[in-house]
């Protein structure tokens, strides 16, 4: 695809406009939606609306239709994010280190709901709380 | 002509034929594809960050809606369309340019120096805001530990949350330099209607600042959308006013 030639403005500024309104009304789309409809799926609708309008982005405002190279380069890495997005999703939904982790534990919130639950925790969990931070270190024992 | 002016190198084959030997002033599609690898390392970086976002949003679904329902999706949605705009007066600017309209293009430049301007204006009234609110990096609501903590996983939410529209807002202001950086360049003529490689990639490097905030928006801001009203900004509380609990 030629890129570097002369353009007509006057024919081609159409298509930047009928872009525009395309993506405002997918924004549109965006606010309305939590509370219209698929509401119990709201996180997948969004990030969907968020792809077509990606797509829209790629193909018209970055000229990628018709860029071959360009086009598989890019499929290519979006296939990489994609394959660790599977692999972390995967081990995420099967998390085994609850009581150890720094990012899963409620340990260190004394506003948490499960706060309490730390107190009856494991030794390993309370361990985990002294690394965090001395704040919470004290925190922790002025719970037990 | 000037100084800077683009002389092509001419080659004569034997037969007397003249060639324009192409130098790197005139691999187009070299710059181009050059920077298309640039960028994509831009999407492996917002793409872990979006990993890490995605890692503690299922592990702590409930505080990642209550978090997201807390911010202010109107400030957060008029930057959306703002952004969509200045993407829109950038791609205008080039096809201005390309089609000989030099003024026009500059024109557009600033315009979209002004839309990327309001938008950082925008974000640092919200990101005030929050701070009213005693949300912000460093306060004791984000602090594990004591009686103002919030829930560990509001905390990992709002870490995120100022880290990546931090980071989104710096690839703002470079992007707003390299395009004061391009009028110089038009003005000495260094970018021509013939040579235009670095307004193509400025204008590519503006779409993939938008293009982030596309998924950046909806992950931060719709996702606890049923989760709570449409706030309203306080602004008044950042002058002073009454302090409403965020």
């Amino acid at each position: 695809m030629s890129t570097n030639a002369k353009v007509d403005y006057q024919a081609e500024k159409g298509g930047y406009y009928k872009v525009l309104i395309g993506l405002l009304i997918l924004t549109t789309i965006t606010f309305i939606q939590p509370s219209m409809f698929l509401t119990d799926a709201t996180f997948v609708v969004q990030l969907l609306i968020g792809l077509i309008k990606a797509i829209i982005i790629l193909f018209y405002y970055m000229h990628l239709k018709g860029e071959t190279l360009i086009g598989w380069t890019v499929s290519f890495a979006v296939f990489i994010v994609i394959f660790f997005f599977s692999i972390v999703i995967y081990d995420v939904n099967n998390f085994q280190y609850v009581d150890e982790s720094h990012i899963s534990s409620a340990t260190t919130s004394a506003g948490s709901p499960t706060a309490g639950h730390h107190s009856a925790s494991s030794e390993s969990s309370h361990t985990t709380s002294e690394h965090t931070s001395g704040a919470s270190h004290e925190a922790t024992h002025s719970e037990h | 002509m000037s100084d800077h002016a683009y002389v092509p190198e001419i080659a004569t084959t034997r037969d007397g034929v003249e060639h324009e030997v192409q130098g790197w002033q005139g691999d187009f599609y070299g710059g181009k594809l050059g920077f298309w690898l640039f960028m994509l390392t831009e999407v492996l970086m917002f793409g872990a960050m979006f990993m890490v976002l995605t890692y503690y949003f299922t592990l702590h679904h409930q505080d990642y809606i209550d978090a997201s329902a807390s911010l202010n999706r109107v400030l957060g949605g008029f930057n959306t369309v703002v952004l969509l705009i200045s993407a829109l007066t950038m791609g205008l600017g080039l096809l201005k340019f390309r089609s000989g309209d030099v003024k026009g293009a500059k024109l557009m430049i600033w315009a979209t120096i002004f839309f990327a301007s309001l938008f950082l204006g925008v974000k640092a009234i919200e990101w005030s805001l929050e701070f009213h609110h005693g949300v912000f990096l460093g306060l004791d609501a984000l602090q594990s530990g004591n009686a103002h903590s919030k829930p560990f996983g509001q905390i990992l939410f709002f870490g995120m949350y100022f880290t990546m529209t931090g980071l989104h807002g710096f690839h703002i202001i470079i992007g707003i330099g390299l395009m004061l950086w391009l009028l110089k360049r038009i003005n000495a003529n260094k970018v021509t209607t013939d040579h235009h490689i670095l307004y193509w990639n400025i204008a590519l490097y503006w779409d993939l600042v938008h293009l982030i905030w596309v998924f950046v928006f909806p992950y931060f801001y719709m996702i606890g959308a049923d989760a709570g009203g449409y706030n309203l900004p306080d602004i008044g509380s950042l002058f002073g006013g009454h302090n409403n609990e965020h």
